[in-house]
């Protein structure tokens, strides 16, 4: 079966990912906010990061039109209950997931696939909240959603191999390349990428090079796209602390624990890409504009 | 024989159903019996339109989400009791598809059979954007039709007969062996439509002739068709070389792409889209990608629309030359597609200047007004003839089904 349409709850930035996404790929969209305000500010959001696209030559102003017309808001749930496939992408918090993902199995029919989004809580625990474990999936987007070729596919203790199917057929719709997860915590790529987020910070806690040199000899060194600072920042500090702490917390290995200077950035408020200064400073295209922190905050 | 056409995108099916016999072409007395479009297939809201010549348009928007669906329609719609045109599916003789690249397995038209639809599939890595649909659409086709014959006739078949030092590119051989990577060609239907319609009108033997082809139209390319065979082409591995088009560059320097992607940071599909969608007429005039919109801004005093067209006709006539060059002389000219057919400013604009090969336009005869279908265009005493003609790839499709069912065309190996 082709997927045609999609429901999304949440539309802050991943939710705003996922929308332009699925849209730009052709598939209809409905999503769901808490109120007009939110829902118009989802949606001027995505109508920006279409521009940009225009201005990146990737796509034409009519074809901005035409995924613009494939998106649709709503407050209430009942318009989610046509879309094939619903996928929640409200804040990453217990209260929050569980509540959307319990409202969500009353309103939607009982043979559709729920994919939750979350890179912290376990997809077997959300399910149980639920009369459709075999149908609850998650589904672990990389930010920017719209430029990161992966994701992924997380299969809790109950999932079904016909959900692990439509959640695939749903990735490969999105033109994304899943791979399949068991439910662990930080799946693979947090957990990979974390223990070296924090030694690098460590490294320049240490005074053994700047920020700016960390980033370039990994880059060059060793061909990533970005360094691993840059990283960081585009994943917003705050959830790097969080999953650094999620995982401290899971696994019990210290190599998760958070450094000092992930802490001070983030109680400063400074969350990398998202408020526009975290190790490095952004325009409002999440284009790196100027250097690195000093060594102040070391 | 009454031939049905199929024309299938990624979310639409255009459609004809022609009238047609070998003694019909050599009358030139085939007929269309009708035509529409499925446009939008995927969604709730398709637009169907059905066209049949002498009746009013009929137009439905019903919800159309796949291909098989959409063909489906348009069959029913041919044996509508109230819309239709047959009585009965049986009475369509053959189905002829479109089927944008044949790749180097194919320089003809042919009856598909398990195998060619193997080759067809083969192709897929050359046109990823266009053979899917058309694969798809052909195999819908087939269970909607299963017991009558389906052809395929390629936009690439024509120019396979391009010679190697035409169609290679000065690249490591081992790039064309392991990846494909040569000149193509495209909008081959039309060059050789246009190419048989010259030597149908003056009577003279394709054989004895040396013909330039211009096709433009949303895409354009030029053809040097020597002595019957496509030479050479503008178009290559893909329609954005060449002429300057709508939205397509055309020649460009690669080393100036790579430039640019390194400056802009750009991935290799924005600057796929940077070339194919935001370059051209419309790239360079900032205004539009149609050449109607730019000759009447340019007319009003806007030097970017001014400019666009100067470009393609400059790009244009430095072609014409080349395949005259090419070809040791040109005795015909033909111009081809919405463009070619319509406008006579950019017809009189890219043959400017080139009396000295023999070719000279009549601008009465190039500007009249009334003139309709095929014309001649240059003055008497031109010695290379230049022609207006308009056309008709579906027509070329129906009757190369017809070929290919009767044998004119042989069969493929089993």
């Amino acid at each position: 079966m082709r997927l045609r349409s999609i429901g999304v709850v949440g539309a802050g930035t991943m939710g705003q990912g996922i929308v332009q996404t699925a849209a730009v790929n052709g598939i209809d969209v409905v999503f769901k906010e808490i109120s007009r305000e939110h829902l118009e500010t989802a949606r001027r959001a995505i109508e920006t990061a279409l521009d940009r696209e225009i201005d990146r030559w990737a796509i034409t102003p009519s074809e901005k039109k035409a995924h613009l017309s494939r998106i649709t808001g709503t407050e209430s749930y009942d318009d989610l209950r046509h879309t094939d496939v619903i996928i929640e992408a409200v804040e990453d918090l217990w209260d929050r997931k569980s509540e959307v993902i319990h409202d969500l199995d009353l309103i939607i029919p009982d043979e559709r696939v729920i994919v939750t989004t979350s890179s912290t809580l376990s997809v077997s625990e959300l399910a149980r909240e639920t009369r459709r474990p075999d149908k609850i999936i998650g589904m672990h987007f990389l930010r920017p959603v719209p430029k990161r070729a992966l994701v992924e596919v997380v299969r809790g203790f109950h999932t079904s191999d016909d959900t692990y199917a439509v959640a695939r057929r749903f990735a490969e719709a999105l033109g994304k390349t899943a791979v399949e997860i068991h439910e662990y915590p930080g799946f693979v790529t947090t957990r990979v990428i974390l223990p070296l987020l924090a030694e690098a910070m460590q490294t320049v806690m240490e005074g053994v090079a700047t920020v700016e040199d960390v980033d370039r000899a990994m880059k060059l060194g060793f061909d990533f796209p970005a360094g691993p600072f840059q990283i960081a920042d585009q994943m917003g500090l705050d959830d790097v602390l969080n999953s650094m702490e999620h995982l401290f917390q899971e696994l019990g290995d210290p190599k998760f624990r958070p450094p000092a200077i992930l802490r001070r950035l983030v109680r400063a408020g400074h969350l990398g890409v998202k408020t526009r200064q975290g190790f490095f400073s952004y325009n409002e295209f999440g284009e790196k504009t100027g250097g690195a922190i000093g060594g102040d905050v070391k | 024989m009454k031939i049905l056409v199929l024309n299938c995108g990624s979310s639409s099916v255009k459609f004809q159903l022609i009238e047609t016999s070998l003694e019909l072409i050599e009358q030139r007395a085939d007929r269309l019996i009708a035509k529409g479009s499925v446009e939008k297939i995927g969604s709730s809201h398709a637009i169907v339109t059905f066209d049949v010549p002498g009746r009013e348009r009929h137009r439905e928007t019903p919800e159309i989400l796949e291909h098989r669906v959409a063909i489906e329609r348009v069959a029913r719609l041919l044996c509508d009791p109230e819309h239709g045109v047959i009585g009965d599916p049986k009475e369509i003789d053959g189905v002829g598809h479109r089927v944008v690249h044949g790749g180097e397995k194919f320089a003809n038209s042919t009856l598909i059979n398990d195998r060619v639809l193997h080759e067809m599939k083969e192709c897929i890595e050359l046109a990823p954007l266009h053979n899917p649909a058309n694969i798809r659409g052909y195999t819908v086709a087939r269970q909607i039709f299963p017991d009558i014959p389906h052809v395929a006739v390629f936009d690439t078949a024509f120019h396979q007969t391009m010679p190697p030092h035409s169609y290679l590119y000065a690249l490591p051989r081992v790039i064309h062996r392991r990846h494909g990577v040569r000149r193509y060609g495209f909008h081959g239907t039309s060059h050789r439509y246009c190419a048989y319609r010259i030597e149908k009108i003056t009577g003279v033997d394709r054989e004895e002739l040396r013909i330039i082809t211009a096709h433009l139209g949303n895409g354009c390319s030029a053809c040097a068709i020597d002595h019957g065979k496509s030479l050479d082409t503008t178009m290559g591995f893909t329609p954005l070389e060449g002429l300057i088009m709508g939205t397509r560059s055309g020649d460009i320097d690669p080393a100036a792409v790579l430039h640019v992607i390194a400056k802009e940071e750009l991935r290799l599909s924005e600057a796929n889209t940077l070339l194919n969608k935001h370059s051209g007429l419309l790239g360079i005039s900032g205004i539009s990608n149609d050449m109607r919109e730019l000759q009447t801004a340019a007319a009003k005093g806007n030097e970017d629309a001014q400019l666009a067209i100067d470009m393609f006709c400059y790009r244009l006539k430095k072609y014409i030359g080349a395949y005259a060059a090419a070809m040791g002389g040109v005795d015909h000219l033909v111009f081809t597609g919405g463009i070619g057919e319509n406008s006579a400013l950019i017809r009189e604009r890219s043959v400017d200047g080139l009396a000295f090969m023999g070719l000279e336009i009549d601008p009465a005869r190039n500007a009249d007004p009334e003139a309709r279908g095929e014309r001649q265009i240059s003055t008497a005493t031109s010695r290379a003839k230049i022609w207006v003609i308009p056309t008709d790839e579906e027509l070329v499709i129906a009757r190369d089904t017809v070929r290919c069912i009767v044998g004119v065309i042989p069969p493929p190996p089993a």
